[in-house]
């Protein structure tokens, strides 16, 4: 029932259609109502604080800037500065007093749909500590505070309790999931080696999840978002995709066939395995059916074929071949028919990527010697280039929310991480620390 | 009037497709159950090939939705396991440059052997037609430029170019592999020609052991 109330109380009722559609996965990909639509209009949210109720000074604060950045991201509200509007908004406590009350109506007299705050604690009694904190949401639609988050947890997980409560406001007004609390992978590099490593969306948390003193490259999630599959190289001779559970560190190798394996994809439902191999001679597409183990051979031509992307629906692959000439961006069916070429501008295009709603596919582009990303309907209409200016971007990767991207470039001089809206709006560097940093890959699922 | 209808046909539109995610959901946690083992037997040997279950879980999602009276929730990060940087190993090298072989350079794009390239591999293949027991690996490289999964093929194409080159010198097959190692292990790491030159390379290394 309560999902039948947005509808009255909130400006965004229509991305309710979307939002079901999403949690649907495959099928829908034409029918969406996107966040990224011009005509979106963005519902308009203040943060008006998250006060410490006991701890170290910095902690209210904290917990509002992440929330505050979470907010902004989603691209799903506009994110209202109270006092800039002459509005002090202090202390509103947990209920609907006087005070709140008159907070509340000025808001909403300037056009603030959704106003936000809550209170924060650290408690320490000996080696344990805690945190607590508290959100609550006033809409404006409906003139009541509809309701509010309380989280308890260690310390090291603060961000992550803003992370979640973003991602419920997010919920409750579009019935998508968000992407506050999803993870990426990516490449470290020191020296000669290369080490996979996982960081939050927004580049903090980072952790290491190799440490093989050699090189591995280029992870890609398990739709469900528990596994990482890369390609590692065994010795300095032999090169397999492994795969490893992150929750255990428990690590195994699943395409071992010599020459190149390489840009694994798994298929929306976790069935199939989609690779690059030269094991019979030039890099070729193979469709490794993960229950039976049984080994398709998509593609057979005398050039080189990588880097398969699944269409969300599980039906048609886009992938890179060399067949003309330089690398150009293709499609198929998922058995390996109806293969046609997608890009016909500029001698590269490769790297891919089928965006999670379907309707466009995202890919390395080279312009004026340049190699920028670029983003093409499936149907080879409405191509655009992304990215402008210096360094070499590559690796381009969805958000689960398909709002976003995550790419490497080396705009810095080195190798970093950045991400940037589907429009090409904010553009924004994710990764600072290491010498270099490569091959992002967004986990799929919130 | 009209606003209010669509809004009532989008709540009965979603209503019916919360309907079918929950039959979905279903269907899909049983498939979750069975897959809550396969990790394990996945992980329990070194058995190639073995796939656990990785379809979407939908019971997975923490999120509960705003509440009126919001009870207090747990919140934890279980998601990554420690991993021990010191676990790594030195990888011991099996192989070593020869100051006697040279390494071969090619063009941007390319994977053709230019004249100068060829002179230098039929200086090599002397090299390899003398030291008779010598096994010879060619690694294909690349520039920083492009994408790192192009530059993996790039690099093949290159070292499968250099060892076909030799093969029709004269060595046997037998006697040459390759690797390729795409932009992921350059000579130098400045953004300009004279380095991206020294990166587009064959490098010959000569294996010891088997």
């Amino acid at each position: 029932m309560t999902q039948v109330k947005w509808i009255s109380s909130v400006a965004g009722g229509l991305l309710l259609a979307a939002g079901a559609f999403g949690i649907l996965e495959s099928g829908a990909a034409d029918v969406f109502l996107e966040a990224t639509r011009p005509d979106f209009q963005k519902i308009s949210l203040a943060v008006a604080g998250i006060q410490n109720a006991g701890g170290p000074e910095w902690l209210g604060g904290q917990i509002e800037e992440v929330l505050k950045k979470d907010v902004k991201r989603s691209l799903v509200f506009d994110l209202v500065d109270l006092p800039s509007l002459g509005i002090k908004a202090r202390a509103l406590g947990t209920g609907m007093g006087s005070d709140a009350k008159a907070v509340f109506n000025q808001a909403a007299g300037n056009g603030v749909s959704v106003v936000v705050w809550g209170k924060a604690s650290l408690k320490e009694s000996g080696k344990e500590a805690e945190v607590n904190m508290e959100g609550l949401v006033y809409d404006s639609g409906s003139d009541e505070v509809i309701g509010g988050k309380r989280y308890a947890g260690n310390p090291s997980v603060l961000r992550l309790m803003a992370h979640r409560f973003a991602d419920e406001l997010v919920f409750r007004y579009t019935g998508e999931p968000g992407i506050a609390r999803t993870k990426i992978a990516y490449v470290v590099q020191h020296a000669s080696v290369r080490e996979i490593a996982v960081m939050d969306y927004d580049g903090y948390d980072a952790r290491q999840v190799t440490a093989d003193g050699f090189l591995n490259l280029m992870p890609r999630w398990s739709p469900d978002c528990r596994f990482l599959l890369f390609t590692a190289y065994r010795s300095r001779n032999t090169q397999d995709i492994d795969m490893i559970e992150l929750a255990t560190g428990k690590r195994w190798t699943v395409v071992s066939l010599g020459g190149l394996n390489i840009t694994p994809a798994l298929s929306p439902d976790g069935n199939f395995l989609a690779f690059a191999s030269s094991y019979q001679g030039d890099s070729e597409l193979y469709l490794l059916d993960t229950r039976t183990k049984a080994r398709q051979r998509l593609t057979v031509n005398p050039s080189g074929d990588l880097s398969p992307s699944w269409s969300p629906n599980g039906r048609e692959l886009t992938f890179v071949s060399d067949r003309g000439g330089g690398p150009q961006v293709f499609l198929m069916s998922a058995d390996g028919s109806n293969v046609r070429r997608l890009t016909f501008e500029g001698d590269y295009n490769a790297a891919p990527v089928w965006s999670p709603r379907g309707n466009r596919i995202a890919y390395v582009c080279r312009i004026h010697k340049e190699y920028k990303l670029c983003i093409i309907s499936p149907d080879g209409q409405n191509r655009m280039q992304l990215t402008t200016g210096p360094g070499i971007d590559d690796s381009p990767s969805w958000s689960p929310d398909g709002r976003h991207l995550v790419f490497s470039s080396t705009v810095h001089e080195k190798s970093h991480i950045y991400m940037i809206d589907a429009d090409g709006k904010n553009l924004e560097r994710l990764t600072f620390q290491g010498t270099r940093n490569s091959a992002p890959s967004w986990c799929p699922a919130s | 009037m009209k606003k209010g209808l669509y809004a009532c046909g989008v709540a009965m539109m979603s209503l019916a497709l919360i309907g079918l995610t929950g039959c979905a959901s279903k269907s899909l946690q049983s498939g979750g159950n069975s897959s809550a083992q396969a990790p394990a037997k996945a992980g329990s040997g070194s058995n190639a090939d073995s796939f656990p279950s990785t379809g979407i879980q939908p019971s997975g999602s923490e999120l509960r939705g705003l509440e009126k009276s919001p009870s207090e929730e747990r919140v934890g990060n279980a998601m990554l396991s420690k991993v021990d940087p010191s676990a790594s190993a030195p990888r011991q090298l099996d192989e070593a440059a020869s100051a006697e072989l040279r390494d071969v350079f090619f063009g941007y794009d390319s994977w053709a052997i230019s004249e100068e390239a060829g002179l230098g591999l039929t200086r090599n293949a002397e090299w390899i037609k003398s030291n008779s027991s010598a096994q010879v690996k060619i690694e294909g490289h690349c520039d920083e430029r492009g994408t790192s999964a192009y530059n993996l093929v790039l690099g093949e194409k290159r070292a499968k170019t250099v060892r076909n080159y030799l093969v029709e010198l004269g060595i046997g097959a037998n006697r040459l592999s390759v690797v390729s190692y795409g932009k992921e292990q350059p000579s130098c790491s400045e953004h300009d020609e004279p380095c991206y030159q020294q990166n587009r390379r064959g490098h010959l290394v000569v294996k010891s052991g088997k």
